[in-house]
């Protein structure tokens, strides 16, 4: 790629290319992030999307906050269970929306560590999202 | 500032102890490019693919054929872990190690995921934060020790278990030459020779195969849109120097054609900034798709042909690159 063909206006995102330089010669070059530069609104549009159609799912009952949050961070069950230390099966139990209330304190703690929020949020994204 | 963080922070540690080394020969020596394609498993909630070896192996690589020595130490519990990073810094040695990335206050919200393999260098501590040198970032930035815990502790897949390294020995010089010739062997061998269907070529021709299925997999098109344009923050702007590491391998071909006096490495070095930018034109197009949401069945089949003519360029340009260093 030459050098001219690498760079992006983004300065909240640098990054390192690998590009040819007018010699010929190929070498690092700091500049914006692509996708940062021309697509950042697409993403927050689409993680605005996604938390309001979760939200209504919790609203309906149909997920509950963990959940909202396993979705929202990206994380399969497995995962979530290994990162928060908690039994898969647990997990899937915790998981089903009218369990929610059951779940301990120590497991939302464990819980909020993963996601790295409090544990009033996720109280609180629960019971906002279901009244 | 580095194009990516294995390779950016052990140039780094080695560039502060003394070597002259740049982050392409790092790469290339440890035969860092490479290819693999996950369509499902239990960590990954979605298929996914990765263009550089295996975490870890570009510093154990590098270790065996440059005899770098490096003191490297993983911990049970996080008191230990602390304990020992911060008696390094301590000491005035600059420390690499292991964190997830989404706990990194000073990483934008937009680029934190959860991903146990991230590498930076902490080289101080004032009160309760570590200064730290990120390959991602042009200048040093503070990060709360708490942060940093969290981080170097997470549970999971890879989880870091606090793992540090620095370099404890460094040799006067090495046999440059020996070095490179293994480096690029090996990396030849992993893209062409690895008996695993989803690894090397063979991962990119399933790639090609399986990215069809995408859409039967996504919750909604929001979703996709999100998938499809990953590919070009993969191939692109998680610390790959552009192109998967294809900008950054052509880098360290045309420097490793001076020193092992072969002219062919610089062409076939020219070769592969071509190949990387057709990866770029697929991560473009992956990007521009997702964007407009304008991902029916026809752009899939595009996305998978771009694939194809990858591998077929990659195969031809590695048996070459074989017989060449051979």
């Amino acid at each position: 790629m030459k050098e001219k063909d690498g760079i992006s206006e983004c300065p909240e995102q640098q990054v390192i290319l690998y590009v040819e330089k007018e010699d010929g010669k190929y070498e690092a070059m700091q500049t914006g992030s692509y996708i940062s530069a021309n697509y950042l609104d697409d993403y927050f549009l689409k993680r605005g999307t996604l938390e309001k159609a979760l939200g209504e799912k919790i609203a309906r009952g149909e997920i509950n906050a963990i959940e909202y949050y396993m979705i929202l961070e990206d994380l399969t069950i497995s995962e979530l269970a290994a990162r928060a230390g908690i039994m898969k099966w647990t997990v899937r139990r915790h998981l089903k929306p009218g369990n929610f209330s059951n779940i301990s304190e120590s497991a939302l703690k464990k819980y909020s560590i993963v996601f790295n929020i409090t544990v009033k949020e996720i109280v609180t994204r629960q019971s906002g999202n279901r009244n | 500032m580095a194009a990516h963080c294995e390779s950016g922070s052990i140039t780094s540690l080695l560039n502060h102890s003394g070597m002259k080394i740049t982050e392409p020969m790092v790469f290339g020596i440890s035969s860092g490019i490479f290819f693999g394609y996950f369509h499902k498993m239990k960590s990954f909630a979605f298929p996914t693919f990765i263009v550089r070896n295996k975490p870890g192996q570009i510093r154990k690589n590098l270790s065996k054929r440059t005899g770098v020595k490096f003191y490297t130490r993983d911990f049970r519990n996080q008191e230990a872990g602390q304990g020992a990073l911060d008696m390094l810094i301590s000491k005035g040695i600059p420390t690499a190690t292991q964190v997830d990335m989404f706990y990194l206050d000073y990483v934008p919200s937009w680029e934190r995921v959860h991903i146990n393999v991230h590498f930076l260098v902490a080289f101080g501590k004032e009160g309760d934060v570590y200064k730290v040198s990120d390959s991602y970032f042009p200048n040093p930035v503070d990060l709360p020790v708490a942060s940093m815990n969290k981080g170097r502790f997470a549970q999971g897949s890879m989880s870091p278990k606090g793992f540090l390294f620095y370099p404890e020995y460094v040799p006067q010089s090495f046999d440059q030459e020996k070095a490179i010739r293994r480096g690029i062997k090996k990396a030849c061998f992993n893209m062409l020779s690895i008996p695993i269907p989803f690894l090397g070529i063979k991962g990119i021709r399933l790639f090609a195969k399986r990215i069809i299925e995408w859409p039967a997999m996504a919750r909604d098109t929001e979703h996709l849109s999100h998938e499809v344009m990953k590919i070009n923050i993969l191939l692109e702007d998680q610390g790959t120097g552009g192109a998967g590491f294809r900008f950054m391998y052509a880098t360290f071909l045309q420097q490793a054609s001076d020193i092992i006096h072969k002219p062919e490495l610089k062409d076939l070095a020219k070769e592969l900034m071509a190949i990387g930018d057709g990866w770029r034109e697929f991560s473009l197009f992956a990007a521009k798709i997702g964007k407009n949401r304008d991902l029916g069945d026809e752009k899939f089949k595009q996305l998978s042909d771009l694939l194809y003519q990858r591998a077929e360029k990659e195969e031809d340009f590695f048996k070459r690159l074989s017989k060449t260093i051979n």
